[in-house]
């Protein structure tokens, strides 16, 4: 009696349990929500073709890299994961990804991509992820606005100082937020690559590397140098001097939306950002036509500073990618599930229709894809592009830099500020992995 | 069948054992997490890249840097700043003066209060956050019906103001606890012991704070207790406020933690951060713990 009261006790909790419990025999798969148009037909079509299911784990933008680091570092991630490519070295030398070289091998559109954006998603060599798109940054701009501040169109802006000066027009002519460039800790990685980077490649000569973070020959972190200096300046001009820009959007709750939807309503003269925006100004999965776009923004490319040697326009390209945890369980179901996704047809489809930039040579060479104008001339920024820094330590400098455009917002000098962040990188990396530049 | 067994006893011994199943569980679990952490803190283990393999031992170091590096006795600071004004101050008094005032009120009128401070405490903090944000914005509602209207420029007051204004959204979210609590507390109070004060010719406020509010200590010690807490660790509302900006203005100990650990991935340097905070945290709990005592 007793007996049978306690086992089915027991028998309902098991129940229980197993109810949460993720069923067995299944890839599950993480991806964040931008890539949904690629992501969710890729999936139909690998459970259609192999009968297995697909746990599809979809979350949104924002907080997404630390979810991704903390998974993996955890060994609870997803067996195939969406990631910022910056993160593949660090995430590939901690051994949380499967190298792919192997795999590759044996898939027969593997040979379509492009050497140098596969070196962007590799390590020491080895392959660890699958590029989904690469990119390029840009000032985008309101054309309403700029035409009520009095400022000719097209913009062509020469140097920081044109920049300041549009800014200036468009606060003058009650724009509310005449200049939105990243900034801040909420902002991330954004920050560091269309503010920071963007402004730091053109604000010094690229000998020796005096306009980057690293000192890419000797692999030292660069704590002190006048790109630096001129670059935080750059923002104390913005945020703090001349008051080109109120703080509030690197800190809304949502920044996307609420940053995107201050251009659309009109509230907006410039914004740093990426070509990804040609979308996702609207609807990154399901952007409006081409006219409706046309008629609201247009962009530039972002000049340098204008000190003398520096480069005339900057860029610096990222991209995300996919990858394989190394604790998935059955690594072939998980590769078969990464090239349903990048299967040529569907993957030609989503960098069509979102205007991402190609990583593929049968995407980019495509009639269709010559044929657009916005991809043509975005595709000629990114012959003069760069990437990141992306040696293990990244992420910690890059948390720096957005801790030093912080700090700015919040009042503090450009001398405090580089002070604070050369300590910090002798705190992380000892002495001699940092160097300084007069 | 003899008195071996009293079926109904060890039935009720597996119900018991069953109920306390959870909690033993969860005891354990946080034992075990909390000894990981300590453990943690004296390495320099990272979430990603070289320290996250060849991690070691570092001794005291995080506990040093927690002095030695900028940001923890600010985040302490602002931590401080916000628990008092939004938990002592806010949460605390304001809900002790709205339970003593409404006591004596027409019960409709105190429906209709009551409903109205219930809501800050029912709406999910991001769901909050959203409407202070939005609310306290440059384009936002306070601009567009009070300051413009009067003539004046819009004021940037999420930006200007981030800390009181977090603050003010903390209360505004809290106080419904508070008020709950101390509004039984109150009711508890036996009315013979008020008439007599009433009788023997106390005001209003000295029945209120002379009389009543001694009585009501103990309460009033442990919900201090569970607020401060609450409000020391707290996190969602700031996160998604001002996630800590602008700059670090509105950076509490719960965000610096946050970022450390998750955005610059220093999980050594977090564990001693979160150390750090349990060891302030028992220290207030000591110290209202004796407040609960009575005085002799």
């Amino acid at each position: 009696m007793l007996r049978t009261r306690f086992l089915t006790t027991v028998a309902a909790a098991s129940l229980l349990a197993a109810s949460v419990l993720p069923a067995q025999a299944e890839v599950s798969f993480m991806y964040a929500e931008w890539t949904s148009a690629l992501v969710e037909p890729g999936i139909k079509a690998f459970e259609e073709a192999t009968g297995e299911t697909v746990n599809a784990i979809k979350l949104p933008g924002q907080g997404y890299d630390q979810r991704i680091a903390l998974d993996l570092a955890a060994g609870t991630a997803a067996d195939v994961n969406l990631m910022d490519s910056f993160m593949v070295s660090e995430l590939a030398a901690a051994g949380y990804l499967e190298p792919l070289d192997d795999l590759a091998k044996t898939w027969d559109q593997y040979q379509y991509y492009m050497p140098g954006l596969l070196e962007v998603s590799s390590y020491q060599g080895k392959l660890f992820a699958f590029p989904t798109d690469t990119d390029v940054r840009m000032l985008w701009y309101h054309k309403g606005n700029f035409e009520k501040a009095g400022i000719a169109l097209p913009w062509q802006p020469k140097s920081w100082a044109d920049i300041l000066d549009a800014a200036q027009k468009l606060k003058d002519a009650g724009v509310q937020y005449p200049f939105q460039i990243p900034a801040g800790i909420k902002q991330g990685e954004a920050t560091t690559m269309q503010g920071v980077y963007m402004a730091l490649l053109g604000a010094d000569v690229p000998e020796g590397d005096r306009n980057r973070l690293l000192n890419r020959e000797t692999n030292q972190w660069i704590g002190d140098s006048p790109a630096l200096r001129r670059t935080f300046d750059l923002y104390h001009q913005i945020f703090v001097e001349k008051q080109l820009q109120p703080a509030d959007l690197n800190y809304a709750t949502d920044i996307g939306v609420a940053v995107r939807q201050a251009l659309r309503d009109g509230n907006m003269g410039i914004m740093a950002s990426g070509s990804w925006e040609d979308a996702c100004i609207w609807d990154c999965n399901n952007p409006p036509s081409r006219e409706e776009r046309d008629a609201l923004v247009a962009w530039t490319p972002w000049p340098g500073s204008g000190e003398p040697g520096t480069k005339a326009t900057t860029n610096i390209s990222g991209g995300w990618a996919m990858g394989i945890s190394s604790k998935a369980a059955d690594k072939e179901l998980a590769f078969k599930l990464l090239t349903t996704i990048f299967d040529q047809a569907n993957f030609k489809a989503w960098t069509l229709t979102t205007h991402r930039m190609a990583v593929r040579t049968d995407v980019s060479e495509s009639p269709e894809y010559t044929a657009d104008p916005f991809l043509a001339e975005a595709t000629k920024l990114a012959a003069d592009t760069t990437g990141r820094d992306t040696i293990p330590g990244y992420q910690t400098v890059s948390a720096l830099i957005q801790q030093a455009t912080s700090d700015i917002l919040d009042g503090a000098s450009v001398d405090e500020v580089i002070t604070t962040y050369h300590d910090a990188l002798v705190d992380e990396f000892g002495a001699e992995n940092v160097i300084t530049y007069e | 069948m003899t008195n071996q067994s009293n079926p109904w006893l060890t039935s009720n011994i597996w119900v018991l054992g069953l109920a306390l199943l959870p909690a033993a569980l969860l005891i354990g679990a946080l034992l075990y997490f909390t000894a990981w952490a300590i453990a943690f803190s004296f390495t320099d283990l990272a979430l990603v890249g070289r320290k996250s393999v060849e991690w070691s031992w570092v001794g005291l170091q995080n506990f040093e840097r927690l002095f030695t590096r900028r940001g923890f006795l600010e985040s302490l600071w602002t931590t401080v700043v916000f628990v008092f004004f939004s938990a002592i101050v806010g949460q605390s008094v304001l809900g002790f003066m709205l339970a003593a005032v409404l006591r004596g009120t027409r019960s409709q009128l105190r429906t209709i209060i009551e409903v109205s401070i219930m809501l800050g405490w029912l709406l999910p903090d991001i769901v909050a956050a959203f409407l202070w944000s939005a609310t306290t914005s440059q384009t936002g509602l306070i601009n567009q019906l009070i300051v413009v209207p009067l003539g004046f420029k819009p004021i940037n007051f999420i930006n200007e103001y981030a800390l009181p204004i977090v603050t003010i959204a903390n209360v505004w979210k809290g106080t419904a606890w508070s008020y709950l609590l101390f509004s039984a507390a109150l009711d508890s109070v036996s009315r013979e012991v008020v008439e007599a004060a009433k009788v023997d010719g106390a005001t209003p406020l000295q029945r209120v704070l002379l009389v009543q509010l001694p009585i009501i200590r103990p309460h009033i010690a442990t919900n201090m207790l569970f607020i401060t807490i609450w409000t020391f660790t707290y996190f969602p509302l700031i996160y998604a406020m001002t996630g800590g900006g602008p700059g670090t203005q509105t950076q509490t100990l719960a965000l610096f933690l946050y970022n450390q650990s998750f955005s610059r991935g220093n999980l050594g340097f977090g564990s001693a951060i979160s150390v750090a905070m349990l060891i302030i945290v028992g220290v207030l709990s000591l110290f209202y713990l004796r407040l609960l005592r009575e005085p002799k």
